[in-house]
């Protein structure tokens, strides 16, 4: 066992534990977000230097240290800069608790590095659990009646995923008296397919697993969560949900459906279809229900369900395909790429908007294009690439992915998909109207701390380059996705 | 591999039907009139460690209950991986002892955080 | 002339607005000079391209000015710029119009900055589609274009402006929807994103995965929604009318030809069997959009939204030329595209004015301005008469052309037919232009529109720019037709004579 390979992860429990320590003996909360931002650092670095090597797994193959892990463990790091970024000004709304505030996302950071790492059932559910009670808590974190709300809702329905998991891991583990993934694909690969015709148990139980993850990923019908918690949580704990939650939980599907059932064909062929009708119901009602909202923590909700629509036609993709090619894979890598740009860029504009609004009402955002330029500017930009629309990430994002399931004769579904990309120009378009053309209640400017300016000219940084030259993370993305040629 | 679950169900249903009978035999008896009836409030009373019960049973207990709970679940935890560590001493050697340190760190770190946190006071 | 010339083009338009938008705030009399240099640089090196373009019969089907770099590696997709006979007059025309956009917009005063940024930026996207030879870098021009329409339109247009950009909005990425479908479809099949590779392999034609008619469907509702096609149409009138002038310009000038470019460039040099197969559908549709455009466009009161009607009909014609499958009537349509650019393009430019200096739209409330604003009506007139096609004008020689191409067309059974009734199409345009003509210009005089002011300097200077152009393409037009028919010849190769 090598620990070495350990250090990103190591470095952030440390990370946590000193954070934890420093706020009991320091009045200076700022600190606190400088001491969490170098260790992000810290173990981003230590995982961009592991990248491209070809580690073996550790923890008696527990984790894989591949780059298909290192890749998202640096999103997660990115994102979780990102959200430290823009929390330092707005924790002080919180009268206590910031270094816990802090802590807690670090941790959570931890057990999504571990999800996209993790090899073993066991070792996902417990991945899965770290990352969930983290969330729990940092939902429910402003203390008020929606905040509270949406944290015990999303503790309720976090539980009841996570048993319909267990259940699932448990039935699969009972079919094949394995918990490593590879195990498990040898032993379902060993026998005839007669017999697995004959086996509910493990259709019931890729059924139960697809539930549990459907519910990180929030895809329709295990969406319910979403909006009231996404308006309950603080603003960048929401970014935090929308963005790495979401990705945490494809990373793991991406690493379990294809580890362990991406063969025989008929297998993967089935569980592709599974993805291709929850990516249809998803889309078009995220996309649906998110025309009639008012506040922009709920569109932006729902939008993510219709984004993770679009991710599922990925994962449709890369089930009907053969074996060995690796479109489909890399296409979702590079979508969750561009969308964890777009998502926090959005997110970080409405912090700063709604920060000296107190309101997160899309009607208050009336003349924003006057009071806060550069705001209004950049969250335009990151709508416009959630609609899919060139120059931005998310337009080359949905080429890259949709390329992919063309190529798989799923042209059906990607009709639908960009059909459902008109319909979403329409609400995204409405925040827009109301920013530029709107008349301002006040004549007063929004100003941005900073950190806050910062962390938005990066989000919309990436949006860009993502967008006009994606070429190289294209080129990252493939490479992450290559440990799925067998 | 399916006949593996068949004894499990028919565990199951022999478990339904054990329950079943325990709660009909009672039942029964009554029914075919050979335990008598003779009710009495001594009878009917509350039997609890032959201690007449005093006010309600829904009391509300006082937080910092909870606070003690989840310190000592913490130090349940830790001595849960205390205790193997103990008994294969030799074989884990230096190593070993010093990942036994790190889990006590730890695991104080979060009792420092409560004792500066106050839990450990009883107001 | 090296590369990097069609770049300095493309791109010039796009640092204009970067740097009106972000270097130029609160100074709207530097940021119009500079809208305009940054507009004028592009129309004079467009200028020197068609001068130096290679007209020589070798030249046929040659792009030239090529520029290639490889773009993303992982899609095979390049940063491809080229121009032929098909794209060249089509990015003049963007040039000429975009700079005399500017000109028309002088007047703009509200939120000079963000406008002149918007109109730019339009220019270059534009460009874009004509100029790129890469399906990607095609599609993302299309696609960018909508963005700076949407505020153009949203806020700084008239009457039910947010309804008319939205439903643009919509009705846009509703075809680029089917169009990014046909384009990837493309892309698999042929694993390659080149226009011009595909269509000189012929690679379309060994489909497997989808048949070829499918694909050609779903790149033909794409264009079919912007030149408009009927029944697709119904965006157009709203938005042509809803837009500020300059835009209604750049609309109906060049954005609605960015159609029929799609249709020359894709559908039916990429598929000439399938276009074979469908062109008789697709004439009876033009002749359709003909004559319910015209029909439609006699029963406008309003100024613009008769203008903007006219425009369905015109269009009809183009499509009517590129279906009809024969090499005159293709030379016709391209033709046709750039004279109705001109031609519309100074009839909303004056519709613009008229609306401007006498506040009044309504045709009913109009009469006899010929009086007061006489400079204002003779050049309103020849736009008028250049527009029904009149002998001299642009507008004769390019429906000329596609009436005896379609006649004597080949290829589509029974085309003359639909060709005489698509001449009677000119009939109810010559009607319904003359009694617009007559309503608004002529007749009683009104007293209330005494001292309306006529057209200043710098309106002259643009109305004569236009009304040159249209003269000269209407005596001279083969100074066009010569370069057109090189990018056209090679499509009737394909086609097969």
């Amino acid at each position: 066992m090598n620990l070495a390979l350990f250090i990103p992860e190591l470095a952030l429990v440390a990370t946590a534990v000193i954070v934890i320590l420093l706020d009991l003996l320091t009045e200076q909360k700022r600190l606190l977000a400088q001491v969490s931002i170098s260790g992000l650092v810290v173990a981003g670095g230590v995982t961009v230097a592991m990248w491209g090597h070809n580690f073996p797994t550790i923890f008696n193959n527990m984790l894989a240290v591949d780059n298909f892990a290192l890749f998202f463990k640096m999103l997660f790091l990115g994102v979780a800069f990102l959200v430290i970024l823009s929390s330092v000004d707005y924790v002080i709304k919180f009268a206590r608790f910031q270094g816990e505030y802090y802590a807690l996302v670090l941790l959570a950071t931890l057990g999504m590095m571990l999800m996209a790492a993790t090899t073993n059932l066991i070792a996902i559910y417990i991945a899965i659990e770290l990352t969930s009670i983290s969330l729990y808590a940092l939902v429910g974190f402003l203390k008020d009646a929606k905040s509270t709300e949406a944290s015990l809702k999303y503790l309720l329905l976090g539980a009841v995923a996570s048993a319909v998991l267990l259940y699932g891991m448990a039935l699969i583990f009972g079919f094949t008296g394995k918990t490593n993934l590879h195990d498990i694909a040898q032993s379902i690969q060993a026998l005839s397919p007669p017999t697995l015709f004959a086996s509910p148990a493990l259709i019931l139980g890729i059924v139960l697993l697809v539930a549990g993850f459907g519910f990180k990923i929030a895809a329709v019908p295990f969406q319910m969560w979403v909006p009231d918690v996404y308006e309950g949580a603080p603003t960048p704990i929401t970014a935090y949900l929308s963005v790495a939650s979401k990705a945490a939980g494809f990373a793991i599907i991406l690493r379990v459906f294809f580890s362990a059932f991406g063969q025989p064909d008929w297998l993967s062929q089935n569980w592709g279809l599974i993805f291709a009708g929850l990516a249809v119901i998803s889309m078009t009602l995220g996309n649906i229900m998110a025309i009639p909202q008012s506040n922009i923590k709920r569109l932006l909700g729902y939008s993510s369900i219709a984004q993770a629509g679009y991710l599922m036609v990925g994962l449709a993709a890369l089930g009907v395909s053969p074996v060995g090619d690796i479109l489909g894979q890399s296409g979702v890598l590079f979508f969750l790429a561009s969308y964890v740009f777009t998502n926090m860029g959005a997110f970080i504009a409405v912090i700063a908007i709604s920060g000296k609004l107190n309101s997160d009402l899309i009607d208050d955002y009336a003349g924003m294009g006057k009071r806060a330029p550069l705001l209004a500017l950049a969250l335009t930009l990151c709508l416009i690439s959630l609609i899919g629309m060139p120059p931005a990430a998310g337009f080359m994002a949905k080429f890259y992915i949709f390329s992919a399931a063309v190529q798989h004769d799923l042209l059906w579904l990607v009709v639908i998909a960009v059909l459902n990309s008109v319909i979403s120009a329409y609400y995204y378009l409405r925040v827009v109207k109301v920013m530029w053309l709107g008349q301002a209640a006040s004549q007063e400017k929004v100003p941005s701390s900073a950190a806050l300016r910062l962390a938005l000219v990066l989000s919309c940084l990436g949006v860009l380059l993502l967008g006009i030259i994606p070429g190289y993370m294209m080129r990252l993305a493939e490479l992450a996705a290559r440990i799925f040629i067998p | 591999m399916l006949a593996n679950y068949g004894y499990i169900g028919l565990f199951l249903i022999a478990a339904l039907l054990f329950t079943l009978l325990m709660v009909t035999i009672p039942i029964a008896l009554r029914f075919l009139r050979i335990v008598p009836d003779k009710p009495n409030p001594i009878k009917n009373s509350i039997f609890e460690c032959g201690m007449e019960t005093i006010g309600k049973t829904w009391v509300r207990f006082n937080i910092h209950y909870y606070y003690y709970a989840l310190i000592f679940l913490a130090l349940d935890v830790l001595v849960v991986f205390l205790y193997p560590w103990a008994v294969n001493l030799r074989e884990l050697g230096g190593s070993g002892f010093i990942i036994i340190l790190v889990l006590m760190a730890i695991v104080l770190v979060g009792f420092s955080y409560a004792w500066k946190k106050r839990v450990l006071e009883w107001k | 002339m090296g590369s990097g010339y069609l770049t300095t083009i493309l791109f010039l338009p796009a640092v204009g607005a970067a740097l009106i938008a972000f270097a130029l705030a609160g100074r709207p009399r530097l940021i119009k000079w500079t809208a305009a240099i940054f507009t004028a640089i592009p129309l004079i090196l467009a200028i020197v391209l068609f001068v130096q373009f290679d007209r020589s019969p070798e030249a046929a089907g040659l792009i030239q000015f090529e520029e290639k770099v490889l773009w993303i590696a992982a899609l095979n997709a390049n940063y491809h710029l080229g121009v032929d006979g098909l794209s060249l007059p089509l990015t003049l025309l963007t040039a000429f119009l975009g700079f005399l956009a500017v000109l028309i917009s002088w007047k703009i005063d509200l939120r000079v900055r963000e406008y002149f940024a918007w109109l730019l930026l339009l220019e270059t996207s534009i460009l874009g589609v004509f100029l790129s030879l890469d399906l990607l870098l095609f599609f993302i021009m299309w696609e960018i274009e909508v963005i700076p329409m949407y505020f153009l339109i949203n806020i700084w247009g008239s009457g039910r402006k947010e309804y008319s950009a939205i439903k643009y909005v919509v009705y846009t990425l509703f075809g680029s929807a089917f169009m990014l479908a046909g384009i990837l479809s493309i892309y698999f099949t042929t694993g390659s994103l080149n226009m011009v590779e595909i269509a000189q392999g012929g690679l379309a034609m060994v489909q497997t995965a989808l048949p070829a008619a499918a694909i050609f469907w779903l790149l033909l509702i794409g264009f079919a929604v912007k030149l408009p096609v009927f029944p697709l149409h119904t965006w157009l009138p709203d938005a042509h009318t809803d837009a500020p002038t300059a835009v209604s310009v750049m609309l109906a000038g060049v954005l609605i030809k960015m159609g029929g470019y799609g249709m020359l460039r894709l559908c039916v040099s990429l598929f000439p069997e399938v276009a074979k197969g469908y062109a008789l559908l697709l004439v009876i549709l033009a002749v359709v959009n003909v004559l319910y455009g015209a029909a439609v466009t006699m029963r406008q009161t309003d100024f613009k939204r008769l203008i903007a009607y006219s425009s369905i009909s015109h269009m009809g014609y183009v499509l009517l030329g590129i279906f009809a499958l024969g090499q005159l009537s293709m030379v016709g349509a391209t033709l046709q595209m750039f004279s109705h650019g001109l031609v519309t393009g100074l009839l909303f430019a004056m519709v613009g004015l008229v609306m401007h200096n006498a506040h009044e739209r309504d045709l009913r409330q109009l009469g006899g301005l010929a009086r007061q604003i006489p400079i204002i009506a003779v050049v309103f007139s020849i736009a008028g008469l250049a527009s029904l096609g009149l002998p001299t004008t642009s507008g004769f020689a390019a429906e000329f052309l596609v009436f005896v191409g379609s006649f004597s067309s080949t290829i589509v059974p029974g085309i003359q037919v639909y060709t005489i009734l698509g001449v009677l199409g000119v009939v109810v345009t010559a009607g319904y232009i003359l009694w617009m003509l007559q309503r608004a210009f002529y007749g009683p005089v009104l007293e209330r529109y005494n001292g309306t002011p006529d057209a200043d300097i710098l309106e002259r200077v643009y109305m004569f720019a236009f009304v040159a152009v249209i003269m000269l393409v209407g005596i001279y037009p083969a100074i066009l037709t010569d370069v057109i028919k090189l990018g056209i010849s090679p499509i009737v190769g394909l086609l097969g004579g």
